[in-house]
């Protein structure tokens, strides 16, 4: 039993109660009448007429009675509740995961039969939020409050201030709607941390904020809950959804590739996972623009101890260190054979299926039980069983190579590649070309070991925003108008000395471009350096697949920066710096080789001719922004559209179509996408050239699948890891029940007033 | 119970007295179940021996008798001197006694009025009998009597009678001990007394019975309620004021209240009858809105009062 209010209650109690008694001795205020005789009344009200006061008080039942119901009425206002389970702190964050793990429907719904993590995380939500201590009539400060955050890949705060109005906060907690994405906690928990941030405290130094009880409400699916770190005395409270032994099949991958010899045969990769210790069988189809072009059996390995994943032995060691953790700290683990089943590492098994076709296409890849054609049995996630991908349609890459003078070994590199077109440009015939507008038929510009002039130079200050003129003109020598259909190239004329690089794709190698179309490049060339020998690179990015750099020697380096918040990604390093940068500022995409090639020795190395062949065919798929087109639920939906475009709108996976402004230079957001499906975007004007053209403009395609592999083992877990905590599940859903009581004292003194009235009427009364 | 708000005041004695009582009232005579010696002669026979036609007994002559009464025959007879002797006839004293404190002006119909018209009827009776008719008001006044009225005879009295209860106006309060006092000292001879009030004195009316009784009168108690006091037809949270003393009595009128109150009334009533009863009074409890013919020809008839 809690009091709330406790004070007011006992100062309303002290001072109606010898109001009351006083009140009593005063007089009803009564109608005057004169009669023959009072003899016979007097006597007849005698004995109950009491002489002295506490006699008159001590038999009479009404006062009694009275008193009963400001007793009630004090001990209501004091606010007593039943004591529910004890919230500990008060405040409270409500994390619910949103993502595409948690539509798996394998949580009861109370009535036999199953409802998804989600809405059960939702009930369960709404019980901690009616276990809240209540403020109360006169009290509100002493109230619970709590605020609301939905995570999936970003988190999102619904209810961003703390407040103790229930009502709202489990409406906000209704609100929530599934999203296909992955998980991550990390944003979630900052965005909860910034509501108690640390204090400065004269004499104490810094010190926490008010601590806060966390609630989790979550399948424990979580990648990144490691780098969430909760306050020192916050108490983290992690509400599992799901079960343990969920079984699910799942696309965790998909990808398409055009052979490069023969551009119309494409093969569509498609990676599946089976999170159970059994192996299964399942057919795999392919549809492309929703026929039906091939399917496939597929036997996917059971999850296994060790697993396939190549970390297992380091999964096994974190399981011991934790074990050790859970034994000292004296807490035993809720499951233990859940505790063991987390680390099994599913089975995952490739389809690859052939498909000859030269157009862009809408592939959808959708895994089946075999014979039925029905999705999966027993499996509990649906969103992870369909994949999309849009294929872009099989073209050779036109390619203009510009050098002061001649490179032997690029020439050679680039003759003996698949291009429809291969055209060698002086730097004049560049700057002229730049200047009619006429470079935009190449897709890929090799820069060799020169640089317009203006993206020599710093824009000045921090690279402006998207959209804005660049300071010079990003016209050619000839001071004309930039080529149509790029918005960014302003129409302004300026000194040729001024002009950058416009519009368009580029390697860029031997120099190093301070601005690309008018913006920072990201890039900050240092000086020039010496000799140096490789470091580092990524392996795993597009650019980089099987390119060896090991033994890469260079003679003379460029020093070079990447600074941190641009569109540029180092993606190899020397002993001097980045030597490999990607970088994207609006409308440029440019490799960036700062280093002259020939003072290396990589042209000697078939990882050049890799290189060259991978970078031109990694920019020129660029085109049709490809990449672009596959986005991943949780991510904001970007793009630009051809200039003129008017009146776009998106029709989502669920049929319903929403209404997009487009920007100046033609750029359309939309997002975080929600669900799993075919996003297409239509507007008014002209089409892309991988875009279809419709009778009132064109339709532009994108894929959005979960792809992930976290996500699709959708077993639950036992504990959350998160950064300085280790949060165990809840041995059970809270118990629900923190019930105000002055609501029934109130009715009570009501019910004693009754009484009193029933007894005021039948009583010989003075 | 409640005041009169506007009380009827008789102004003659055709206000008290409507023919077809007074022609029921005349074959009527006052009884007493005592037989007293009268004042004046009269039409009652008395104890005494008197010069009635009755012959009563024979006594021997003494000296200084009347010779007239000497029985010439058995004188003739025995040659002894006896003397005849006849039965006395007088009169009766009836006493009436009426209530006139602000108390009796209450009821619907008013209570005084009813008292008016029922000493008037018996007044009647006992001046057309040749009665000595003696009435008196106890109200405010010295010893507690207003005003009185002594020894009237006759039929043709009747009209002072009547103008005397005409000129009664009630109020005000007294003491029922002293009024009844002064008319114990007042009085002379015996006779019939009947007091008509309410009886509800705050001091009692114990004392004031007890000094009415002996002395040769026979009393008899009227004592008359009005419809509102047997039944109160009150109701709410009420300070009751007294018309007399203006005492007050705060009351929330309920069922259980009213019945308490009847009980009270009855108890004070059986209370009252006993108290009569033990000290040889007959006490008549009787409500204002009886008529006075059945109060006279029934109820008084009943207990001899009248014949």
């Amino acid at each position: 039993m809690n009091w709330l209010t406790p004070e007011i209650g006992g100062i309303a109690a002290a001072i109606a109660t010898p109001t009351l008694v006083i009140l009593y001795f005063l007089k009803l205020r009564r109608r005057d009448m004169e009669i023959s005789t009072t003899l016979l009344w007097k006597k007849a009200i005698q004995d109950l007429q009491a002489n002295a006061p506490f006699q008159r008080l001590r038999r009479n039942i009404l006062l009694i009675l009275q008193l009963i119901v400001l007793a009630g009425v004090c001990v209501a206002l004091a606010q007593p509740e039943m004591a529910g389970k004890k919230l500990t702190g008060d405040k409270q964050v409500i994390m619910i995961d949103r993502s595409g793990s948690m539509t798996s429907t394998d949580e009861s719904d109370g009535r036999g039969g199953k409802t998804s993590r989600l809405e059960a995380a939702k009930k369960q939500a709404a019980a901690v939020i009616d276990q809240m201590r209540d403020g109360g009539l006169l009290a509100s400060d002493k109230a619970d409050s709590a605020m609301i955050i939905a995570f999936d890949s970003q988190g999102e705060t619904l209810q961003s201030t703390f407040t103790s109005d229930k009502e709202l906060l489990k409406r906000r907690i209704m609100e929530i709607t599934p999203r296909d994405g992955p998980t991550s906690i990390d944003e979630a928990m900052r965005l909860a941390k910034a509501q108690s941030p640390q204090r400065i405290v004269e004499g104490q130094g810094l010190i926490a904020g008010e601590p806060m009880a966390i609630h989790m409400f979550s399948d424990g699916r979580i990648p990144d809950a490691a780098k969430a770190t909760p306050g020192p005395d916050d108490n983290v409270e992690f509400h599992r959804l799901g079960q343990p032994d969920s079984a699910n099949v799942g696309i965790v991958g998909i990808r398409s590739e055009r052979s490069f010899e023969n551009p119309t045969n494409l093969s569509v990769f498609v990676s599946l996972q089976n999170n159970q210790p059994l192996e299964r069988n399942v057919d795999v189809e392919i549809l492309i623009d929703g026929t039906g072009k091939g399917i496939k059996s597929a036997t996917i390995p059971a999850a296994s101890k060790s697993g396939l994943g190549l970390n297992g032995a380091e999964e096994a060691r974190a399981e011991a260190r934790q074990r050790e953790a859970l034994q000292a700290t004296g807490v035993k683990p809720v499951d233990a054979p859940a505790t063991t089943k987390d680390t099994l590492q599913p089975g995952l098994t490739g389809v690859v299926f052939t498909i000859d076709r030269s157009d862009g296409a809408v592939v959808q890849a959708r895994v089946r039980d075999p014979g039925s054609g029905e999705p999966p049995t027993g499996d509990v996630m649906s969103i992870d069983d369909s994949a999309w991908l849009v294929v872009p349609p099989a073209r050779k890459l036109a390619v203009a190579l510009v050098q002061p003078g001649g490179n032997l070994f690029l020439s050679s590199v680039l003759s003996g590649l698949p291009l429809s077109r291969l055209v060698e440009l002086t730097p004049e015939q560049f700057a002229q070309r730049a200047a009619a507008g006429s470079l935009a038929e190449f897709d890929v510009i090799i820069l060799d070991r020169w640089l317009p002039q203006g993206a020599k130079k710093s824009p000045g200050g921090e690279a402006p925003a998207g959209g804005v003129p660049p300071p010079a003109g990003a016209s050619a020598t000839a001071g004309a108008a930039s080529p149509a259909g790029t918005p960014a190239a302003a129409p302004a004329p300026a000194a040729p000395s001024d002009a950058d690089l416009p519009p368009g794709r580029y390697l860029i190698l031997g120099d190093a471009p301070l601005r690309l179309s008018g913006q920072s490049s990201g890039i900050k060339v240092v000086g020039e350096g010496g000799s140096s020998a490789i470091v580092d690179w990524r392996r795993d990015h597009p650019l980089l697949r099987n390119v060896n750099l090991d033994g890469l020697n260079i003679a003379k380096s460029r020093k070079v920066e990447v600074l941190p918040g641009s569109g540029a990604t180092a993606l190899a390093w020397s002993d001097a710096g980045p030597i490999l940068i990607d970088t994207i500022t609006g409308d440029v995409h440019a490799v960036v080789v700062p280093f002259d090639v020939a003072e290396s020795d990589w042209p000697f190395n078939v990882s050049f001719v890799v290189f060259i062949a991978q970078a031109t065919s990694y920019l020129g798929d660029d085109v049709d922004g490809g990449a672009l087109r596959q986005i991943q639920p949780g991510t904001v939906l970007t793009d630009r559209l051809p200039p003129g475009a008017s009146d776009a709108s998106l029709k989502l996976p669920g049929g319903a179509s929403q209404t997009i402004g487009i920007g100046a230079d033609g750029r359309v957001v939309f997002g975080p996408l929600k669900d799993v499906g075919v996003y297409e975007l239509s507007w008014k004007g002209t089409a892309g050239a991988t875009d279809t053209k419709t009778d009132a403009g064109a339709k532009r395609y994108y894929a959005s699948s979960l792809l992930d592999s976290q996500e699709s083992d959708v077993a639950a877990e036992d504990r959350v890891d998160l950064a300085n905590k280790q949060a165990l599940a809840q041995a059970k859903a809270p118990e629900v029940g923190r019930k105000q009581l002055w609501p029934w004292l109130l009715l009570a003194g009501m019910g004693v007033l009754m009484v009193e009235w029933f007894v005021y009427n039948k009583k010989v009364h003075v | 119970m409640l005041p009169t708000i506007t009380p009827t005041r008789p102004k003659r004695m055709d206000d008290l007295l409507t023919s077809e009582l007074i022609a029921k009232l005349d074959p009527l005579d006052l009884s007493s179940k005592r037989v007293f010696f009268g004042k004046l002669k009269g039409e009652r026979r008395s104890k005494k021996r008197g010069q009635s036609v009755e012959f009563a007994d024979h006594r021997p002559y003494a000296t200084g008798d009347d010779i007239r009464h000497i029985d010439w025959n058995i004188m003739a007879r025995l040659d002894q001197i006896f003397l005849k002797l006849f039965l006395e006839e007088e009169d009766l004293s009836l006493q009436l006694v009426i209530d006139c404190s602000a108390s009796s002006d209450c009821g619907d119909p008013s209570k005084f009025l009813f008292m008016q018209k029922a000493i008037m009827a018996l007044g009647y009776v006992g001046l057309v009998n040749l009665n000595r008719v003696s009435a008196t008001a106890m109200g405010p006044g010295p010893g507690s009597v207003t005003t009185s009225l002594r020894d009237l005879r006759g039929k043709r009295r009747s009209h002072d009678l009547a103008n005397w209860i005409c000129s009664l106006n009630p109020g005000g309060t007294f003491s029922f001990r002293e009024a009844a006092e002064r008319i114990a000292m007042a009085r002379r001879g015996k006779g019939l007394m009947l007091v008509f009030s309410d009886f509800f004195f705050k001091e009692g009316y114990e004392q004031g019975l007890r000094r009415l009784v002996g002395h040769g009168y026979d009393v008899f108690v009227v004592q008359v309620l009005s419809p509102q006091e047997v039944e109160p037809p009150i109701t709410g949270d009420l300070r009751l004021k007294d018309v007399e003393d203006g005492d007050m009595a705060e009351v929330t009128i309920s069922a259980p209240l009213l019945k308490r109150y009847k009980a009270m009334l009855a108890a004070y009533c059986e209370q009252m009858r006993t108290f009569c009863a033990r000290r040889d009074l007959t006490l008549i409890t009787v409500r204002s809105d009886t008529p006075v013919d059945v109060l006279v020809l029934d109820y008084l008839r009943k207990r001899g009062i009248v014949k």
